[in-house]
C-alpha cells in the first residue's frame, strides 16, 4: 500500500440542529489513496460529518485544513471548487436531461455563452474510457437503471478533478453483482490517489473495501482505526455501546401452537410491479420480520395490508374479515401502522403531540359541540405515557420533541387504537440507542398481549433480535423464511442479496 | 422567564399589535374613539369576514381560493336577477350562495382530482365567472327592486346592522368548525402533512373540495351582503376583494404553506388592517400613500412569519 498522505483533517467539529447535538467535538483525518469506513447507526452523526465535508452545513465550532491549510465553507459549490464532492444517497441526477449534461452539469464547456455539447460529450467520454465506467449517453438519466444512474453520479464526482469523494450508502440501492462492480470502482478511485469516504450500514461491505474505518455513535467518534483490526461483531459493539444482546430486551415467548391467525396475506400482487404473488400469516402475540434490501418491496407489502396502496389481485384478511382496501377499513379493523419516515409520512411537525396522538381516533372523542378536548388529552397522555413519550405537554408542536420521542408519538397514535395487527415499518430509524429499547420493548409488549406485529426493517441485527420469524423479499418476492437458530446474518443476507444466483433484473 | 415571553409573543403578537393600535389610535386620535365610527367599520369590514373566515379554511388545509373575488362581484348579480324576477328575497340570496356553492365544488374537484395547482386552477375559474357574470347582467349594472334585498344587510338591531351579525354569525360557524370539530383536525392535517394525513384514515380529497366549496359559499353570501349594503351590483373583473382578503388571513398569521394558522387570527389580521385605514382616514392622508403602507405591512409580516417559522426549525 502507498503511504498515506493527510488530505482533509476534521479539527474539534460540533454542529447542533435545534434541540440535536448532531456532531460533539469531532476530529477525523481522510487520507489521500485510501478508502475510509463511516459506519454508525440512524443518526449518529454520519451523514451530518459528510455535510460538513462537502460544504453542506457550517460547523458551530472547530473546523477544517485542507493540505496542511485551514478552510472554511459556506456552500456544496465551495467544497466541489476544492475537490469535494458527494455521491449521496438519494440520487441527485437531473431526471429530464441527458446523461452527458449531468455529468458536466456545473462545468459544461462553452463557446462564450452557448454549450458546447460536442466538448462535453468527448470529455464524457473521456472518462468512461479512463475509470472501466460504461453508461449509454443517448438517454435521459431518469431512465436508466439506479446502478446506471449512480454510475453518472460517480463520473460526475471524477469530472470535477475531485481530491475527495463521500459516498454515501452507495450500494443500498443496487443488485449484489453491481455492488460488486461499484467496490472495485471504489477500489480504483483510492489507487488514483483520491481520498474516499464510504458512509455503508453494510459493515461487511465496509470491511471488505475500506483501509480505515471510523465507528460513530451520538454525535462522537467512537474510535478510528485499521478496518484489519476490526470485526463485524467489533463494530456493532462500538455502534451500539453494547454487546449486541444487551441492546434488545428478551423477547416474548413465541405464540403457541393454537394461537389464532389474525393476519392472513395471499397471493398480493401490486398494480405496479413493486411485489407479487406475496402470502404469509401472522398469528396473536407473535412478532413476524420482514427483512430485505431497500427497494426490494417490503414498504409496498405493509402499506398494501393497511389499504394505503393498490392491489392488483389477492386478499387480506384480518381477523377473518376480509379488508376492502381502504385505509379506513383498516383501520376500523384493529390494524395500526407506524409509517416508514415519520417526518414524510408520520407526523404534522407543527400541530400539538395531542392532535398527532388522537388524529385517526377522533370519532371515539365526539360529542354535540365538537370534540371533547379533555377526554381527548387524557386519553392521548395516557397513550403518550404508556410508550414512554417524553414531553413536556401534550399541547407543545411534536417538532419540539427529540427524534427518538418523536417516533413514541406514532407509537402511540397505533396503541390509541387499541390494533390486532400492528405494522411497524423501520421503527428505530433515526433514534438514539435508549429509544430504540425502549421501541423493540413496546413491540414486545404488544406482542405479549395478543397483538400480531409486522416488523419491516434493514436491519438485520434488528430483525434477529426481536422476531419470532423471518421472511426475506427480493425483487418483490418473499424468496426465504427462516425461524429458530436458521435465523442469522448470513441467510438473511444471502438471500437478500440473492447470492449464489445471477441477480435478476430489478424493479424500478 | 424570556423563554416562555418569547414564544407567546409570536404565538399572539397579532393579537397584541392589533389591540396596541387601538390603544394609540385611541390616544392621539380626535373621532376615533365613537360608537359611529365603530359601527361603520364593523358594517364596512362584514363582507370581508364572511369570505376571509372560511377562505382561512382553505388555506390552512393547503389550498389558495384565488376565485373568491369573482364569486364575490358575479353571485349578487345572480341574486338580483332572482329578485328582481321573482320578488323573493330568500331565493335570491339562496341563489348567490348558491353560484359560490357550484365554482367552490368545481375548484376543489379540478384540484383534488386532476391535480392542478390551486393558485392556477382558482385563477382560471375567475377568468369563467366573471365572463359569466358580464352574460347574466347584461353588462350593466344591476338593481334591487324590492325593499326587502336592501334589508338583509342595513337592517340594525341594537344599533349594529345586519350584515355585522351575518359576519358575526358566520365567523363563529368557522371557528367553531376549525378549532372543535373532527373535520377541523383534518383540514389542519390535510394542510400540514398530506401523506401522513392520508395514512392516518383522513379523506384528504374529500376535506380539500368541501374546504373549496365552503369558502366559495362563503365569498357567494360575502357578496350578496356587500349588494345589499350598496342596494346593487356591477359586473367587473375586478380582483381587488380577494387581495383583501389573502391580506387578512396572511397577516393574521395563518401559513399560506398550509397546516396553521386559525380564525381568531384572520379576525385580527382584517382589523388591524381596518383600524390602519380608518386610522390614515381620519389623519386625512393621501389615499396613494395608504396603498404603499398597507403594502409595506403586509410583507412585514409575511416575513416575520417566514423567518419564526425558520428560527423553529
Amino acid at each position: 500500500m502507498k503511504s498515506a498522505e493527510a488530505l482533509l483533517t476534521v479539527r474539534n467539529v460540533s454542529k447542533r440542529f435545534g434541540a440535536t447535538h448532531a456532531l460533539k467535538d469531532v476530529s477525523v483525518t481522510f487520507e489521500a489513496g485510501r478508502v475510509h469506513g463511516l459506519v454508525g447507526e440512524n443518526g449518529a452523526g454520519k451523514s451530518t460529518l459528510c455535510g460538513v465535508v462537502l460544504g453542506v452545513h457550517a460547523p458551530d465550532s472547530g473546523g477544517l485544513v485542507l493540505g496542511g491549510s485551514s478552510l472554511s465553507l459556506d456552500s456544496p459549490a465551495q467544497g466541489a471548487a476544492h475537490g469535494l464532492v458527494g455521491v449521496a444517497q438519494e440520487l441527485s441526477l437531473l431526471p429530464a436531461m441527458g446523461v452527458v449534461d449531468n455529468v458536466v452539469l456545473g462545468s459544461e464547456e462553452r463557446w462564450g455563452p452557448f454549450v458546447n455539447d460536442r466538448a462535453n460529450r468527448r470529455r464524457v467520454e473521456a472518462l468512461m474510457a479512463e475509470h472501466g465506467l460504461e453508461v449509454p449517453l443517448d438517454t435521459r438519466a431518469g431512465s436508466l437503471p439506479v446502478a446506471d444512474q449512480q454510475k453518472v453520479e460517480i463520473l460526475r464526482a471524477l469530472g470535477r478533478e475531485s481530491r475527495l469523494v463521500v459516498l454515501d450508502e452507495p450500494t443500498a440501492r443496487l443488485a449484489s453483482h453491481e455492488a460488486a462492480d461499484l467496490r472495485s470502482t471504489v477500489r480504483e478511485l483510492a489507487e488514483q490517489g483520491v481520498a474516499v469516504v464510504y458512509v455503508s450500514h453494510f459493515l461487511n461491505e465496509v470491511l471488505s473495501v475500506a483501509d480505515t474505518v471510523t465507528v460513530m455513535r451520538d454525535g462522537r467518534i467512537v474510535r478510528t482505526g485499521p478496518a484489519g483490526a476490526e470485526t463485524h461483531g467489533t463494530l456493532v459493539e462500538g455502534m451500539t455501546g453494547r454487546h449486541i444482546g444487551e441492546v434488545f430486551p428478551p423477547k416474548p415467548p413465541a405464540p403457541a401452537g393454537d394461537a389464532g391467525v389474525v393476519l392472513r396475506v395471499k397471493d398480493l400482487c401490486s398494480i405496479g410491479g413493486e411485489f407479487s404473488d406475496v402470502s404469509f400469516d401472522i398469528r396473536a402475540g407473535e412478532i413476524l420480520g420482514l427483512a430485505g434490501l431497500v427497494g426490494a418491496g417490503r414498504s409496498e407489502v405493509a402499506h398494501a395490508i393497511y389499504g394505503a396502496g393498490r392491489v392488483a389481485s389477492g386478499s387480506v384478511e384480518v381477523g377473518g374479515r376480509r379488508l376492502s382496501g381502504t385505509v379506513e377499513d383498516a383501520l376500523a379493523n384493529g390494524v395500526g401502522l407506524i409509517p416508514e419516515s415519520r417526518r414524510d409520512q408520520g407526523l404534522m411537525a407543527r400541530r400539538p403531540v395531542r392532535d398527532n396522538t388522537t388524529l385517526p381516533h377522533l370519532r371515539r372523542f365526539g360529542g354535540l359541540l365538537g370534540i371533547r378536548t379533555g377526554r381527548e388529552q387524557m386519553a392521548a397522555g395516557q397513550a403518550c405515557d404508556d410508550v414512554g413519550v417524553r414531553a413536556e405537554s401534550m399541547l407543545a408542536p411534536v417538532e419540539a420533541l427529540s427524534g427518538g420521542n418523536q417516533q413514541k408519538v406514532l407509537f402511540a397514535r397505533a396503541v390509541l387504537g387499541e390494533p390486532r395487527l400492528l405494522i411497524a415499518d423501520e421503527p428505530t430509524r433515526g433514534v438514539d440507542v435508549g429509544s430504540k429499547r425502549a421501541i423493540y420493548e413496546a413491540l414486545n409488549q404488544m406482542a405479549r398481549s395478543g397483538c400480531a406485529v409486522l416488523l419491516v426493517s434493514s436491519e438485520l441485527e434488528e430483525v434477529i433480535g426481536t422476531c419470532h420469524r423471518a421472511l426475506v423479499m427480493r425483487g418483490g418476492r418473499i424468496v426465504a423464511e427462516y425461524a429458530g437458530a436458521d435465523m442469522v446474518d448470513a441467510n438473511l443476507l444471502s438471500a437478500a442479496f440473492g447470492a449464489g444466483e445471477k441477480a435478476e433484473a430489478r424493479p424500478r | 422567564m424570556m423563554a416562555q415571553v418569547l414564544p407567546a409573543a409570536r404565538r399572539y403578537g397579532i393579537a397584541v399589535v392589533t389591540v396596541a393600535l387601538f390603544a394609540f389610535l385611541a390616544a392621539t386620535t380626535d373621532g376615533f374613539l365613537s360608537q359611529a365610527n365603530f359601527r361603520n367599520i364593523l358594517d364596512q369590514q362584514s363582507a370581508l369576514l364572511i369570505a376571509a373566515s372560511f377562505a382561512t379554511i382553505t388555506m390552512i388545509a393547503g389550498g389558495f381560493d384565488i376565485s373568491a373575488a369573482s364569486v364575490y362581484v358575479v353571485a349578487p348579480l345572480f341574486a338580483l336577477q332572482v329578485e328582481n324576477s321573482t320578488g323573493n328575497v330568500v331565493l335570491a340570496v339562496a341563489a348567490g350562495v348558491a353560484v359560490g356553492l357550484v365554482v367552490g365544488v368545481a375548484n376543489g374537484l379540478v384540484v383534488t382530482a386532476l391535480k392542478v395547482n390551486s393558485f392556477i386552477a382558482t385563477l382560471a375559474t375567475s377568468f369563467m365567472v366573471f365572463g359569466a357574470g358580464f352574460l347574466i347582467s347584461d353588462r350593466s349594472v344591476l338593481r334591487a327592486t324590492t325593499d326587502a334585498y336592501p334589508a338583509i344587510a342595513r337592517t340594525r338591531w341594537w344599533g349594529i346592522t345586519t350584515g355585522a351579525w351575518i359576519a358575526a354569525a358566520v365567523v363563529a360557524v368557522a371557528w367553531i368548525l376549525l378549532s372543535r370539530s373532527r373535520f377541523g383536525r383534518h383540514v389542519y392535517a390535510a394542510g400540514g402533512n398530506a401523506e401522513a394525513a392520508r395514512l392516518a384514515g383522513v379523506p384528504v380529497a374529500r376535506v380539500k373540495t368541501i374546504c373549496f366549496a365552503m369558502s366559495g359559499a362563503a365569498a357567494g353570501l360575502a357578496g350578496v351582503v356587500s349588494s345589499s349594503r350598496s342596494l346593487s351590483a356591477l359586473p367587473s373583473d375586478d380582483f381587488s376583494f380577494v387581495f383583501g382578503v389573502i391580506a387578512a388571513v396572511v397577516v393574521g398569521g395563518t401559513s399560506i404553506a398550509g397546516g396553521e394558522g386559525a380564525v381568531w387570527r384572520t379576525i385580527a389580521g382584517a382589523f388591524f388592517i381596518a383600524l390602519m385605514i380608518n386610522g390614515f382616514n381620519l389623519h386625512q392622508i393621501d389615499p396613494i400613500w395608504q396603498r404603499v403602507i398597507q403594502g409595506a405591512v403586509i410583507l412585514a409580516a409575511v416575513s416575520i412569519d417566514s423567518w419564526t417559522q425558520r428560527r423553529s426549525q
